[in-house]
């Protein structure tokens, strides 16, 4: 029972009800423009943002709740964590501040409290103290078009698969966030190329936590293969010393 | 002439400069000190301080290896002052993440939450144990002094040689797992840069860079207190760093082939040339000088050389922990004068700290002393120069803190206020809205328009016989008389010439103080008739100056109440426009059930189809020159720039 958020772009009008239910859901302040602040609306006190593209398309923007995700496996002391339900939470009580998290994220969603003086990592949580009471997060149940909905991640594919078999031509043929990094909770249905949600406009479909692994698993046979090396080295080394002072000692007594 | 006093001196401004900055890092947190952001969330200090720092320190397990386990004991004299360089480099590696972190009081969390999988977590805890191991591998050289202690220097001494292997196999493990850090951006980290072998590469480079540094710390420092340096011995290291370069540029030439990546070398983009710089330096150059014996034994050659590996090493750690980063983030980040000197400072005491203990332990073979010193005078105070003379011990240490001190108090003073209170948000002025009937407001630079229909409200307002009251700041505003202008414009230029709301709401997302004293000076005859606004015979200042409303009594302000003084205030120009729109909307919305868009953000904040803006063309045309580019933090992405 993974759950999940499927989001279809052309239903959305923009209205940012979504934005101001998950504000007031977690209390999150009113927000002003600052100076480190990314262009896609998402912010310390924004978890959600509308990006507004041409031709009238919105496109809601949150965290997406990898399978494998980026954030959690780089996180030095497990503050974040993939919960069972989907949803992808943040224990501030761990964080050291490292920022890792942010520089790790293909999505570049977590964002930083840089004016508080206790910072924390902000992000969407997807509702976890709401979706593990089997309610649904606020920002869809806000959404007056349910442009965005709540559901088993399962359920959500087949219904996104069904929406495109059913409107030919309207949607391009892909749910992002199927296999993208691995798949994702957060799915989206779009018209529109949504490769701009993340860096770089393809990030393959690997999970990205598989290329710290081969290194990460390689750590102990360096530890105890530096170890010997230094240590045969060191045997060998002081072997060809006593040998030359064996020598030495020949030639002299030969020399007498 | 005094070479070590005045290196100390700089060091010491510098150390006062940085601790200043520190302070009011804590005080006023990162966002206002630095200029990392939510795009760059790493910047100089982790880049240069942590990454190039725990490089830099790698001359320590280098020359054990070389001494301990090669037993070569040619390089005695070079043993302890690198363990020594080693150790003050770690815990000022430590010391700048304390600056870094966000939490830094949490940074123990490490040892009890784990998580084998994080590369930061195997970093955090083989630097933790390295440090140890290196306090434990030099401790004996301080405890020569205390003989009190003898049996814990012999102890440490019988076991050296397990925590030499130990600290080999600790640095051999972060030295390279600084680079698996970074194994998980693929997507940031430019393609020169990014490899599956960066762990390999770091390690080989790490080797080489402390081979390097033991030689540059042993110049310099010989250099400071004037004594001969150790050619000889340096040469050998010279010659051997050769081999390291030659293998780093191998691995990371056939590493590049295989990944078909060698056209990119040349492919003109800055990070191509970034690249070139880096390797010329860090590699190729030196490996060529060293490689000609002649060049490798001539102590100029050496200087030379050993500061073309470190600072190209040191450019490979900063280019990897950020710089190669920026094309794909898109991001401006250079660091900020603050960053530079808290790195600065950091440096400067472990400088200090390493010239303290070769002053006082033996550290180096023949214990060097600040020069002229007299030993056996006791020092005195003289007061006219309020300096202590006789002991060079005593009396630099008064110039040196007075230094810390005046620079400490230099440093808070150059901090920019401004850029501390407030609060990171951007001070951003407003664009005039233009048009007549039809009004077009750029207020944001975003290049897409509010189109307000100014003629459409007068008349639906004339239409409807509108009640309504806002509340702005604290203030209430009453909309009921909708023959005055003045419900929306509510205060009137002088000879009630018509306000617009950009000439008091000036910035966009702060508010400001729009009262012009100049003006009313000037109006009523400068300095003679101050005492028409302010009591007379009292301080002329706010407190003693009549209310605006006193003279202006139609105007509508806000106000806020400081002190027991009123001060007036113009909303920002975001907050006075969505105050006075959205709420009339809002109300009005309710009213009329057939138009339920009318509060809604898109029914005002429309993106037009590309090019046209949806104006007419020819005003579109004559707007242009007004439209400032997207900057840092507008809404829209980069690419829609709708006007060029
Ligand atoms: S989108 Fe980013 S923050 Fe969210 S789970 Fe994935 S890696 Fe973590
Ligand atoms: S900033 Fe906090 S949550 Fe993010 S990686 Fe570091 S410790 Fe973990
Ligand atoms: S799921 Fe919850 S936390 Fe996430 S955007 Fe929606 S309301 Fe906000």
């Amino acid at each position: 029972m993974s759950k999940g958020i499927l989001t279809d772009v052309t239903k959305c009008i923009g209205c940012l009800q979504c934005v101001s239910a998950c504000k007031e859901v977690h209390h999150l302040e009113a927000d002003e423009p600052r100076i480190w602040q990314k262009n896609d609306g998402l912010s310390a006190e924004n978890w959600t943002s509308i990006i507004t593209k041409p031709g009238n398309r919105f496109i809601r923007k949150q965290c997406r709740h990898c399978l494998e995700p980026a954030c959690a496996s780089v996180c030095p002391v497990g503050a974040l964590h993939k919960t069972k339900i989907g949803a992808v939470v943040y224990d501030s009580s761990k964080c050291l501040g490292c920022r890792y998290c942010m520089m790790a994220c293909p999505f570049g969603i977590p964002r930083y409290d840089w004016d508080k003086i206790v910072p924390h990592v902000e992000k969407c949580i997807l509702c976890y103290d709401k979706i593990k009471d089997g309610e649904q997060p606020a920002c869809t149940q806000a959404c007056p078009q349910k442009a965005t909905i709540f559901g088993e991640r399962s359920e959500l594919l087949k219904i996104a698969h069904q929406r495109i078999k059913e409107n030919p031509g309207k949607y391009i043929n892909k749910v992002w966030g199927e296999h993208e990094a691995g798949g994702t909770s957060v799915l989206y249905l779009s018209d529109i190329d949504l490769g701009f949600l993340s860096y770089p406009t393809n990030i393959g479909n690997k999970p990205l936590p598989d290329k710290t692994k081969t290194a990460m698993e390689s750590v102990p046979f360096a530890f105890v293969g530096m170890g010997g090396v230094m240590l045969g080295l060191n045997w060998i080394i002081r072997r060809r010393m006593e040998f030359a002072k064996d020598e030495n000692k020949k030639k002299d007594s030969a020399d007498e | 002439m005094n070479r070590v006093r005045n290196t100390k001196l700089i060091l010491w401004l510098i150390s006062g400069f940085a601790a200043a900055i520190a302070l009011n890092r804590f005080i006023f947190g990162l966002g206002v000190t630095t200029n990392l952001n939510d795009r760059t969330p790493w910047g100089l200090w982790i880049g240069f301080d942590v990454m190039g720092g725990v490089a830099l320190a790698a001359g320590g397990f280098v020359i054990t290896a070389i001494f301990y386990i090669m037993k070569r004991e040619e390089f005695h004299p070079l043993v302890k002052p690198a363990v020594l360089t080693a150790f003050l480099g770690y815990v000022a590696v430590v010391f700048s993440l304390l600056i870094d972190l966000g939490l830094p009081w949490n940074i123990w969390h490490m040892i009890i939450y784990w998580n084998p999988h994080s590369p930061l977590f195997e970093v955090g805890w083989c630097v933790m144990l390295y440090t140890t191991v290196l306090f434990l591998e030099f401790s004996p050289v301080p405890l020569e002094n205390f003989s009190r202690y003898a049996r814990i220097r012999n102890f440490l001494m019988k076991y050296r040689f397990v925590f030499v292997l130990l600290g080999i196999m600790l640095s051999t493990l972060h030295q390279s797992s600084l680079g698996s850090l970074f194994l998980i951006m693929p997507f940031k980290l430019y393609p020169l840069w990014y490899t599956s072998i960066l762990p390999i590469e770091f390690f080989i480079s790490a080797i080489a860079l402390g081979l390097m540094m033991i030689t540059f710390e042993s110049l310099l420092s010989h250099w400071i207190y004037r004594r001969k340096p150790e050619t000889d011995i340096i040469a050998k290291l010279c010659r051997a760093v050769v081999w390291v370069l030659l293998t780093y540029f191998l691995v990371k030439m056939i590493d590049i082939i295989v990944e078909d990546k060698f056209a990119m070398i040349f492919n003109g983009s800055w990070q191509s040339f970034l690249f070139i710089t880096e390797l010329l330096i860090s590699t190729i150059i030196p490996a060529i000088l060293f490689a000609v014996p002649k060049f490798s034994r001539n102590s100029k050659v050496q200087w030379t050389g050993s500061i073309m590996v470190i600072v190209g090493v040191v450019l490979n750690r900063i280019d990897i922990g950020g710089l190669a980063m920026l094309g794909a983030t898109g991001d401006s980040y250079t660091p900020m004068w603050t960053e530079i000197f808290i790195s600065l400072g950091i440096i400067s005491v472990a400088a200090l700290v390493f010239l303290f203990a070769i002053e006082h332990f033996n550290v180096w073979d023949i214990q060097p002393k600040e020069p002229d010193a007299l030993p056996h005078t006791l020092p005195s105070f003289d007061y006219s120069s309020k300096t202590w003379l006789g002991n060079p011990d005593v009396s630099s240490l008064t110039t040196h803190s007075l230094a810390f001190v005046v620079s400490f108090a230099v440093g808070m003073f150059l901090i920019p206020g401004s850029r501390l209170h407030s609060k990171g948000i951007e001070n951003v002025k407003v664009n005039p809205a233009s048009g007549f009937d039809t009004l077009f407001i750029n207020g944001n630079r975003d290049d897409r328009f509010v189109k307000f229909p100014h003629q459409a409200h007068i008349a639906w307002l004339k239409d409807h016989n509108v009640s309504l009251s806002i509340s702005y700041g604290n203030n209430e505003l009453s909309i009921n008389s909708i023959d005055s202008c003045q419900a929306c414009h509510h205060l009137s230029l002088p000879l009630e010439k018509q306000s617009n709301c950009w000439q008091c709401h000036s910035s966009m997302y702060t508010k400001t103080n729009f009262f012009n004293h100049d003006w009313h000076a000037a109006k009523s005859g400068a300095n003679l008739r101050c005492k028409d606004c302010h009591t007379p015979a009292e301080t002329r200042s706010l407190r003693s100056a009549k209310k605006c409303t006193t003279c202006h009594p139609s105007y509508k302000f806000a106000a806020e109440v400081k002190n027991g003084k009123e001060k007036f205030y113009a909303l920002s120009y975001t907050d006075a426009m969505h105050d006075l729109c959205v709420s009339c909307h809002a109300a009005e919305s309710k009213k009329l059930k057939d138009k339920p868009n009318l509060a809604r953000c898109t029914t005002c904040h429309k993106t037009y189809p590309e090019g046209s803006n949806g104006l007419p063309e020819s005003l579109a045309a004559g707007l242009k020159w007004k439209i400032n580019p997207p900057k840092f933090n507008n809404v829209i992405l980069p690419e829609e720039k709708l006007v060029k």
